[in-house]
Formats: structure tokens, C-alpha cells, sequence
């Protein structure tokens, strides 16, 4: 079951018009496994943070890979653009993706 | 042609940015701190080609908004500063990302030279990079360079040298353009900044027009003194909720969407990746050590590994230092003549700053520990395993650098580690952060620590430090809940964080580090520690005791004298003063008991040397205790009654307020002062071990004092200073006091009903 758009908050997203989180079928990064793989719809969230994810390489479009979740199940660890990053789920969860694929 | 060639060196955080700097410069370094900020600035000089070029080293980051401090600093310098040219270290394995930050230097219009770094790895992983090609498209020049194996540096400074030289250019040069939408807006701005005359300040003013495009707080401070200010924010307000209303978003994000374009267009023309299939070794190792059962033991094995290796490491060299300075207190003390400067001299200086700097060698193994964590990576690891927990507790990820620093390992310093908390964006994490960091164990503490142990749990030093460092760890943890949920309640940040991939650090950055470090900790010691030193010495000997005390004393003396000698037993052999002389200097100088004499008169005289013990401690603590320190302690006696600290103590802890290893000196200076007896024990921990009152419960409740009572005084103004309120500083300091007497009465009262560790 992949969560759809209408269970998204977006209270902070500036972005109004033309919102891809709005009418495409996303899935939330956080619900990704480790192993699965796919792209940046949609980054929500308040401005601040929205730009300090496409700093460190979240840009609509990138492809991330989930590595794994930490012992206790949360932060998780993504490769964005071939490095290394962390995210706690609550973060992950602004990130929309597409459909995973099970990486190679 | 311009000798000397001023360069700023800038970089993503783990992009080998610091080493580049170390294998540029050497030891040739200076370390202070940045204008106004605590963050460190450092600095180098080396000569190329008879050209004197000094290279700043601005902090790490991922770009150049106004998002944390250490960007403004970065961002600053080169506006501010102007350095002649800036060069960009760029991991060349993680191209994308690090190119962000080059292209807004670029915007910024300053002379850029783009250093490729660890093109070994990116070669490795397949990465093939046209350097000559990319940098006619950016029009940046670009060098591969090696910074371990020092490869490509030669040609970094050629480039430097002669970009430098060439004229600047007349006319922009950006190869940036964000599309003909945003231009137009940014040209608006440019046009209204140019006609108040802003380009006379030397700054770009196509970047400052896109900066106030992306609503930077920090730049609308820069154009505050322009005469058309009001016009130009009214510009900057139009153009950015036109710019919404076209691309349906936040006009950061905008260009933040098209500076990546800008890139991801050089790359794919210039860079070829060929998919290997080959195991990425830093991968590999991250599967075992943050696995989720590995990842967790291996974390406690690694922090205890650290103080085996900083305490049983050290010990030999410990021992060396301290035995130096027991040897200069014996040299001194032979030199001069008995009286107030010996005493100041040897109990004062020698017995306080020795105290503190004989334990430089478990600070520097503690720090080259440290180093080894932050430059293989692991530090890191550790946060990125330990935030569920500490979010738990009000804290977050980035707050375990911070505490870590300021002890999480001990052998930290709550002054640094309340400064790393300035990478934490979100204000109420951090101030829990800044209020709880104190608790940690910092360098300045294990001195008090090792003394205690030493004396009192000598056999088991490492896992009394790891019960303590776990114990600090739930007062913090505790602490930080506490504070969260009540004084600072509220919802929590969000937590990035870059997982470096695992290196092996070299071994000139480690020692740079340790170094760097250590020499912080012998200036404050060589400093404060003096400085407080003689003031304790100064509280602890004035004024002196009254004439009437001293008759006191001497009659009492006398009296006790003349009815030895006037014993039946006694007179048959010593039948005056001379005689009494004459057999005491005998005694000592054979040593105890080495003497046959007589049954009758050898209890006596054990009898009568007891008597005299005595009555000289009770004039020595009557003269300590008629002292301000002393009256100071003295009164505090009635206070700290449950605790059952007594009034040296007492004093030693008003001395730790200025700087926690005073605790030690002051131990040291009280002791040394008010005993006779310390002709017999060398050490001040043998000392203590035949003090009464003194025992292994007495010792731990100390312990736990210390490690929890109010922050010293330079991380009090360091919290006034980052929170900017006096009353956090009071907080920090009270809500600590008041934990610290809580935890030692209970750990007192327990430990006395259970009766553990009396004897």
C-alpha cells in the first residue's frame, strides 16, 4: 500500500500552483525498505528546510537509495548523488518519491 | 605583481578540505578564532616561487546562504576581506553536491581556482573527468589533486599564482544564467543597487541582487545604509512574489533548482561514469559497524577502547610529569628560604600549575583519540546510531558532536562543545544542548578524577572512568528530558547529516589536531590555572593567625615539652631541650624506631611525638581555617554537613568554580598547608589516603560533585554569550549546583547505610 497524496500534510509548502504532491501518486521516502531505489517527486516542508535538502543534493528528479535504517530503526541513511546521508523518518516523510524499484 | 597572495581556502565539510591545508602549509599554522565568533580560524604562510602566499582556511561548508554561522563567516571573509583569490576544494568522487558551493563562488565574482581532491577515489569508482573541458565550461580553472599523497599541490599553486596575476576582469563573467524570468528581476535590482552607488563597496552586485532575490536576511543587513534602501526592498519584494507566482514556488528554490541544472549540464558533458560492479569498500565496512546488532557493541567496545588507550596509554608519561614537578617543588624548596615566597613559590605555583599540566599527557592521548574518531569517519556513525536515543531525551544527532566534545568521551571541554552547537539550526535543541554539555565530563575534571581514583580505587581506573562516563551520560540525558519537557517544551529539528565515507586519517592531521588541542589546554592552564593559583595561595594565607594565637600555641607547646621531660622515665636519659634535640635529630636520621632505647622511654616518647602531631595539626588548621578561604570553607561546612565535605574541600570547590582542575591544585595547596605530615607522603593522593575522613565513599561522593557542580567560569560566559541571557547563564549554573548536591547526598547517604567503601 502506498500512501497517497491527500495523507500529506503540507501546511508549511510554499509552493501553491502547479504542486506535483498534490496530483501525482507519491510515496513517502520514509516508507521505503532498505534496498529500494527511486526518484524525487516533490520536497514539502517550510522553505528553510526545503533548501537545505537541495544543498545537500535533494533536488526533484535525483535518485535516491535507501541503505538502511539505524539500530533503532530510525534516522535511515540514503545515497543522494553517490554520498552518504542520514534523515530522521519524520524528515523523510516531507521527501514525495515515485513507485520504488528494487536497486541492483 | 603582488608578493604577498592572500588565498581563501573554502570546501564542503569531508572533502579533504583540511587536508589540503595541512599538506599546503605544515606546521606553519596559526589557530585563533574568528573576529566576534568562537568558531576557529585557521591560518598558514608558505613561499612559492619567492611569492609569500598566506592561505586562511574559512569552515566547512555545504553553500554560502545565510543558514548557519559558519557560512556567514565563509561568505564574509570573501566579501569583507577580499582575499586575492579563493580556492575550492571539491571531493571529485561527489562532484554534484561540491559543485553547488562552486558555483556560487562563482557568482560571487571573486577569482576562483577549483581544486578536483581525492581523484584517486573518484578514478577509483569509475568516475572519468575531462578537466580541461569542464573547466572551459565553467571557466573556472581546474586541478586533480591528491591531498594525502600531496599530488597536484605544485600545480594548485601555479594556478594560483597565476590567476592572481592576471587583471580581473572588466565585465561579468558568470556562465549562470537562471533564465530570462529571473534575469530580468535580478537585472531590476542590480540597476537600482548600481545607481546608489553600491558597486563603489566592491562586491558583486549580480549576487547580492540574487541573494535579496532569495530573501538572505544577512545581506539586507549589508545595503542598510543605502540611500535607496526602501526602493530597493520594495524591488526585492515585487520581484519575489512575482517570481512565486510564475514558478509556483519559493524563489530560493528556484535558483537553487537552476544552479544544480547548471551543473548537472557541465557534468554530463564532461564527466563519464562506468557502473562497477566492485564492492565500495566504505560500504562494506558500514554493514558490520553500524549493523544493528554489531553496530551498538562494537560503539561501547570503541568508546572503551578509548580510555584504555588515553589512561593506561598516558600513565607512563603521567608519571614522568609528575615526578618533573615533585622534583622542581624539592629543588625550589632547597634553594630558598624558609617564609612567605617559598611557600608562595613551591605551594602556590609549582604544587597548583604542576597539578594541571602533570596530566598533559592523558589530555593529549585523549584528544588523539578523538582525532582518530572524527578523521576515520566514525564520529559520524556514532551520532548517526545514537539519535533515536538522544532525541528521546529532548536532544538530537548533531548535539552528540557537541557533547562529545565537551566530554561524551572524557577529556573534552564544554567551552568547544558548547561553540559546536552553533551547526544546530534549531534554537530549543540547542540551548538544552548548551545547558546539559556542562555535565560532561570535561579535560579539566579527570584531574580530579585520576587524583581521587588513584588514591582510592587504584586497581581499577579504566572501569571506574567508563562507569563514569556512562554516568555523566544519564545525567545529561536526564537533565536534557527534564529541561525539555518543562522549561523548553516544544516540537523537535530535523537532523541531517553527511556520512563521510571511512579513511584512514594521516598521520600529520592527527597530530595537528592533537596538538592544536593539547596547546589550547597548556595555554589555559599556563594562564588561569597560575593566576588562580596565586589567588587561592593569597585566600589561603592571609591574613595570618593573631599574636595571641600564636603565644596559644607556643605555650601549649612548651607545657607539653617541659611535662616529657619532667617524666620520671624520661629524665633519667634526656635531661633538657639539648638533649631532647640532640636524640629527635638521631631519630630521624637513623629513621623510625631504628634506635634501642628503652621500653618505658620509647612509649613515652611515641606518646609525647603523637601529642606534638596533633597540636601542630590543630595550629596549622587554625591558622588555615583563620584565612578568608578558610573562613569561607568553614562556613560552607554547616551547608555541605550532609554531604560530609569538609572545609578543604570546601575551599578546593569554590577554587573549582574558576577552572575545575583548580580543584586539584587547590586540594593540593590546602593540604600541603595544613598537614605536618607531608614530608611523609610525596603524592597528594598518598596524602589523602591518610587524611581521616577520607575514604573510597567519601572519594566517589566527591566525584559526583565535581562532575555535576556549577560549569566553571569561562563556560558561563561562553553561555551568556551563545544564548545571549544572563538568565540561561544563571540557570546553567544553579539548576547544575543544586543537581550536584542532590546526587552526592544520595550516593553519600546510600553508601554509608549499605556501608560500601568506608574503609
Amino acid at each position: 500500500m502506498s500512501p497517497t497524496v491527500s495523507q500529506i500534510k503540507c501546511l508549511n509548502c510554499v509552493s501553491l500552483v502547479d504542486h506535483k504532491c498534490l496530483v501525482e501518486k507519491t510515496v513517502k521516502l520514509s516508507n521505503y525498505k532498505p534496498g529500494q531505489r527511486g526518484k524525487i517527486v516533490e520536497i514539502c516542508g517550510d522553505p528553510d528546510f526545503r533548501l537545505r535538502l537541495m544543498e545537500m543534493g535533494f533536488i526533484r528528479g535525483t535518485e535516491i537509495q535507501v541503505v538502511k535504517y539505524a539500530p533503532l530503526n530510525d534516522p535511515m541513511e540514503f545515497v543522494v548523488k553517490g554520498y552518504h546521508i542520514t534523515l530522521r523518518k519524520k524528515q523523510a516523510a516531507h521527501i514525495l518519491m515515485d513507485e520504488p524499484e528494487l536497486a541492483a | 605583481m603582488k608578493k604577498k597572495i592572500t588565498v581563501a581556502l573554502a570546501g564542503n565539510p569531508n572533502a579533504g578540505k583540511t587536508t589540503i591545508f595541512n599538506a599546503l602549509t605544515g606546521a606553519r599554522q596559526h589557530v585563533g578564532n574568528w573576529p566576534g565568533v568562537t568558531v576557529e580560524k585557521k591560518e598558514g604562510t608558505l613561499k612559492h616561487n619567492g611569492r609569500e602566499i598566506h592561505i586562511v582556511d574559512l569552515p566547512g561548508t555545504y553553500s554560502l546562504t545565510a543558514f548557519s554561522l559558519e557560512e556567514i563567516i565563509a561568505r564574509n571573509f570573501i566579501v569583507d576581506s577580499a582575499p586575492d583569490l579563493v580556492v575550492n576544494v571539491v571531493d571529485a568522487s561527489n562532484l554534484e553536491r561540491n559543485l553547488y558551493l562552486s558555483v556560487q563562488l562563482m557568482e560571487m565574482g571573486c577569482k576562483l581556482v577549483l581544486a578536483f581532491n581525492m581523484i584517486d577515489v573518484a578514478r577509483g569508482r569509475g568516475i572519468a573527468i575531462d578537466e580541461a573541458h569542464f573547466s572551459n565550461l565553467i571557466g573556472v580553472p581546474i586541478i586533480p589533486t591528491n591531498g594525502k599523497k600531496g599530488a597536484g599541490l605544485e600545480s594548485l599553486l601555479e594556478a594560483i599564482v597565476s590567476e592572481v596575476d592576471k587583471p580581473q576582469p572588466s565585465e561579468d563573467l558568470t556562465r549562470l544564467t537562471y533564465g530570462s524570468e529571473v534575469e530580468d528581476e535580478l537585472l531590476k535590482i542590480q540597476n537600482l543597487l548600481l545607481q546608489s552607488g553600491f558597486s563603489s563597496e566592491g562586491i558583486n552586485t549580480r549576487w547580492v541582487s540574487a541573494k535579496l532575490i532569495e530573501g538572505d536576511t544577512e545581506i539586507v543587513k549589508k545595503i542598510g545604509s543605502l540611500e535607496h534602501r526602501p526602493k530597493i526592498l520594495e524591488q526585492v519584494a515585487k520581484s519575489r512574489s512575482h517570481l512565486t507566482n510564475i514558478f509556483g514556488d519559493s524563489p530560493e528554490i528556484v535558483l537553487a533548482d537552476a544552479r544544480y541544472g547548471f551543473i548537472s549540464g557541465a557534468i554530463k558533458q564532461t564527466v563519464q561514469i562506468e557502473r562497477t560492479d566492485r564492492v565500495n569498500l566504505s560500504e562494506s565496512i558500514d554493514k558490520i559497524l553500524t549493523n544493528r546488532l554489531l553496530g551498538p557493541l562494537i560503539l561501547l567496545l570503541v568508546l572503551y577502547c578509548v580510555y584504555i588507550f588515553t589512561f593506561n596509554g598516558s600513565a607512563p608519561l603521567v608519571k614522568y610529569f609528575d615526578s618533573f614537578f615533585s622534583w622542581l617543588g624539592d629543588i625550589v624548596s632547597k634553594i630558598l628560604p624558609e617564609g612567605l615566597l617559598k611557600s608562595l613559590i613551591v605551594s602556590g605555583m609549582i604544587k597548583g600549575v604542576g597539578g594541571v599540566l602533570g596530566f598533559t599527557p592523558l589530555i593529549a592521548f585523549m584528544f588523539f583519540a578523538i582525532a582518530i574518531l572524527e578523521d576515520t569517519g566514525y564520529m559520524a556513525r556514532i551520532a548517526f546510531m545514537l539519535d533515536r536515543v538522544l532525541r528521546g531525551f529532548g536532544l538530537h544527532g548533531a548535539s552528540m558532536l557537541a557533547l562529545m566534545v565537551a566530554g561524551g568521551i572524557a577529556g573534552g571541554c564544554a567551552v568547544p562543545g558548547i561553540m559546536a552547537t552553533r551547526t544546530m539550526k534549531e534554537p530549543k535543541e540547542r540551548l538544552v544542548t548548551i545547558l546539559v554539555a556542562p555535565l560532561m565530563n570535561c579535560g579539566a575534571k579527570l584531574p580530579v578524577y585520576a587524583l581521587l581514583i588513584g588514591a582510592f580505587f587504584p586497581g581499577d581506573r579504566a572501569s571506574i572512568m567508563f562507569l563514569l562516563t556512562i554516568i555523566s551520560w544519564i545525567m545529561v540525558l536526564l537533565a536534557g528530558r527534564a529541561i525539555r519537557s518543562t522549561v523548553l517544551s516544544g516540537p523537535s529539528a530535523p537532523f541531517v547529516l553527511e556520512l563521510p565515507p571511512y579513511r584512514v586519517p594521516t598521520f600529520q592531521g592527527l597530530v595537528i589536531h592533537t596538538w592544536e588541542r593539547t596547546w589550547m589546554y597548556l595555554k589555559k592552564a599556563g594562564t588561569v590555572i597560575l593566576a588562580v593559583s596565586i589567588l587561592i595561595w593569597v585566600l589561603m594565607t592571609f591574613p595570618g593567625p593573631s599574636p595571641e594565637q600564636k603565644a596559644f600555641f607556643e605555650e601549649k607547646q612548651d607545657k607539653l615539652t617541659s611535662n616529657f621531660l619532667n617524666d620520671p622515665a624520661v629524665g633519667l636519659v634526656l635531661k633538657n631541650q639539648q638533649d631532647l634535640k640532640s636524640f629527635e635529630d638521631l631519630q630521624s636520621a637513623e629513621g623510625k624506631d631504628s634506635l634501642q632505647i628503652a621500653a618505658p622511654l620509647a612509649s613515652k616518647y611515641t606518646q609525647y611525638k603523637e601529642d606534638k602531631l596533633r597540636l601542630e595539626n590543630d595550629e596549622q588548621s587554625l591558622k588555615l581555617k583563620n584565612t578568608v578561604a578558610g573562613r569561607i570553607g568553614t562556613y560552607l561546612v554547616w551547608v555541605f554537613k550532609p554531604i560530609g565535605f569538609d572545609w578543604k574541600t570546601n575551599v578546593a570547590l569554590l577554587g573549582g568554580f574558576a577552572a575545575k582542575e583548580v580543584v586539584v591544585s587547590t586540594l593540593g595547596t590546602a593540604y600541603s598547608m595544613g598537614s605536618v605530615e607531608r614530608e611523609q607522603y610525596p603524592s597528594l593522593s598518598e596524602q589523602l589516603k591518610h587524611e581521616p575522613g577520607w575514604n573510597p565513599l567519601m572519594a566517589f561522593t566527591l566525584i559526583m560533585f565535581v562532575m555535576l557542580y556549577a560549569p566553571c567560569v569561562v563556560t558561563l560566559v561562553v553561555i551568556k554569550r551563545e544564548t545571549g541571557k544572563w538568565r540561561w547563564m544563571l540557570f546553567a549554573m544553579v539548576y547544575t549546583t543544586v543537581l550536584a548536591y542532590f546526587v552526592a547526598f544520595i550516593v553519600k547517604t546510600t553508601g554509608t547505610l549499605l556501608g560500601i567503601g568506608l574503609t
